[in-house]
């Protein structure tokens, strides 16, 4: 692939990341300088995960959310989509480059937390599935969020109130041992599998198996990702 | 526009056009255009006027709140991606990726065009090269001037081959070689048979590269024509253009008989004038009691600005 003749949207992300080599740098550097001390740390299991988890959301919502509202500001946005591509293929792009870049930023933090903590070959699946799944979701949420405003400041706010309950849910801190209406209600939030995943890798039994991450999170996403590519009329429009 | 344009089906016809911003309440009201293929339509009018919201409409960026269009057959309201594949669009204000290379934003816009690579690759060089990029087509977009964004649109407009040409403000910003090497590449295209919409205020340019010419004024079309016809309708007109050593205060030289009105533009005053006896030296005793040092004087024939200042009694450009 020519990174400097890019003939697809996402092959025109990833010349962007590639191109900006500072920020590229800090991409690839901040998750370690996160994630690493803390998993070398021997922190309890629970905040060790919460704290992988977290990381991962943050890095997945901001990015697509920022990055869209900063094309849409500059209008660029707009101008692609009045090529004859199709709207929701473009933003079926926007997502998924965007997560398999955010999962880039994050593989080389998460390769060091598994040489620390080893585990089986299918935890290590598992785990970085669901880490996959929650960048995939913070993306959609991302994307969605772009559809009301063009502020990057407001998808700080947005976001915010986007993601405070789902962490809630997902059990990163509070909410452990849900019962009920709040265990059904987990069972569908993404991040939750990250969570669980990472709590084992870490050395905390859950009780999910493995399959379960594998499955649950990958129906979650591509409803969700449908969802998000089914706003791309609005989305890629001209903002009054 | 080559012959017998008028008998092909028009490559471009917008029917009773309407689209007004709810928040400010301007925006095109049934507003038809028609424009053949190889034919060079110029739109008119001051800011506001609504040329870039025609222009928004017509490129399938916004619906129109009434109306209709095709472009090359295709309805513009229920193939936007068979219209958006037939178009090549200039926006008034260029946007590129800053982090990526003049090539690279080409190359993905003619990519995304439907073109191929081999295709892509000869046809964006030589446009390069036509329009002086070469030099710089492997530089970050984000060290060009804001003419070499200009041309750089202008690259990404044409290298698919459009049927229709929507430029909105094309050649402002542009030096004046590569505004002539900008009017050479239309009108090839139109001799091709490229169908090319100009939103424009640079009179000079409508005139001599427009086929025909349309006004707007606050949302509708005032008038169309081909710019012979619509200059015809302002014979008895003078353009007295005074180039003024210092700023002077001109109210007064306004008052003058037969000025229509005057409008500064950087050290030029320009006065529309009826044609009578005696206008000139009227007007230039006006300009002296005003104080104003003359360097440079000419009388001008009527353009396409006196005919809009006669149909609206405002002037194209903003006045000072």
């Amino acid at each position: 692939m020519r990174l400097d003749r890019p003939d697809a949207y996402w092959k025109k992300d990833v010349a962007l990341f590639f191109s900006r080599r500072f920020a590229l740098l800090i991409k690839m550097l901040y998750p370690i300088a996160i994630i690493v001390p803390v998993a070398a740390s021997g922190m309890p299991a629970k905040y060790a995960a919460a704290v992988i988890g977290i990381v991962a959301i943050m890095a997945g919502t901001f990015g697509a959310g920022e990055s869209l509202t900063i094309d849409l500001n500059d209008g660029i946005l707009v101008r692609v989509a009045l090529t004859p591509l199709s709207p929701y293929r473009i933003v079926f792009e926007v997502l998924a480059v965007n997560a398999v870049l955010d999962l880039v930023q994050l593989l080389p933090a998460l390769l060091i937390v598994y040489l620390l903590h080893p585990v089986s070959v299918l935890w290590i699946l598992a785990a970085t599935l669901a880490i996959f799944a929650t960048l995939v979701t913070a993306n959609c949420i991302g994307i969605f969020i772009a559809n009301f405003t063009s502020s990057p400041a407001d998808v700080l706010l947005y976001a915010t109130a986007i993601l405070f309950p789902l962490i809630y849910l997902s059990g990163f801190f509070r909410n452990q041992h849900p019962t009920g209406v709040l265990r059904t209600l987990r069972g569908f939030v993404p991040f939750a599998y990250t969570d669980d995943a990472m709590k084992t890798v870490f050395g905390l039994a859950t009780g999910t198996t493995p399959l379960e991450i594998l499955i649950y999170p990958t129906i979650i996403c591509a409803v969700l990702a449908f969802a998000v590519c089914l706003t791309a009329p609005r989305l890629l429009s001209q903002r009054p | 526009m080559s012959s017998g344009a008028h008998n092909t089906p028009p490559a471009l016809e917008a029917k009773n056009i309407s689209r007004l911003y709810r928040s400010s309440g301007r925006g095109v009201s049934d507003v038809s255009i028609s424009v053949a293929p190889g034919e060079v339509f110029g739109l008119m009018g001051p800011n506001g006027s609504g040329k870039s919201t025609l222009l928004r409409v017509l490129s399938t960026a916004i619906a129109p709140d009434s109306g209709t269009f095709n472009v090359g057959g295709a309805d513009g309201l229920k193939e936007k991606r068979k219209v958006r594949a037939s178009m090549g669009l200039m926006v008034d204000r260029p946007t590129h990726y800053g982090d990526l290379t003049g090539m690279a934003n080409a190359y993905f816009f003619a990519r995304a065009y439907g073109m191929d690579d081999s295709k892509a690759e000869g046809v964006l060089a030589d446009l390069f090269d036509y329009f002086d990029l070469a030099e710089y087509s492997n530089d970050k977009v984000k060290t060009y001037s804001y003419g070499m964004g200009k041309k750089l649109a202008l690259i990404e407009a044409m290298a698919h081959g459009p049927e229709v040409l929507l430029l909105d403000e094309p050649s402002l910003g542009l030096d004046y070689t590569s505004q002539l090497a900008f009017q050479s590449r239309v009108r090839d295209l139109a001799a091709a048979g490229v169908a090319v919409v100009l939103a424009s205020n640079q009179v000079d340019e409508v005139e001599s590269l427009c086929d025909r010419a349309a006004f707007l004024h606050r949302g509708r079309v005032v008038a169309d024509g081909t710019p012979e016809k619509l200059i015809s309708s302002v014979r008895g007109v003078r353009r007295i253009v005074a180039t003024l050593r210092n700023p002077v205060e001109y109210g007064s030289v306004a008052e003058v008989g037969g000025v229509q009105r005057v409008v500064p533009e950087g050290r030029d005053l320009i006065f529309h004038c009826e044609e009578r006896p005696g206008i000139v030296a009227d007007v230039v005793a006006g300009i002296v009691r005003a104080g104003g040092d003359i360097v440079n004087l000419s009388v001008r024939r009527p353009n396409l600005e006196d005919v809009f200042v006669k149909l609206t009694g405002e002037a194209l450009r903003d006045e000072a």
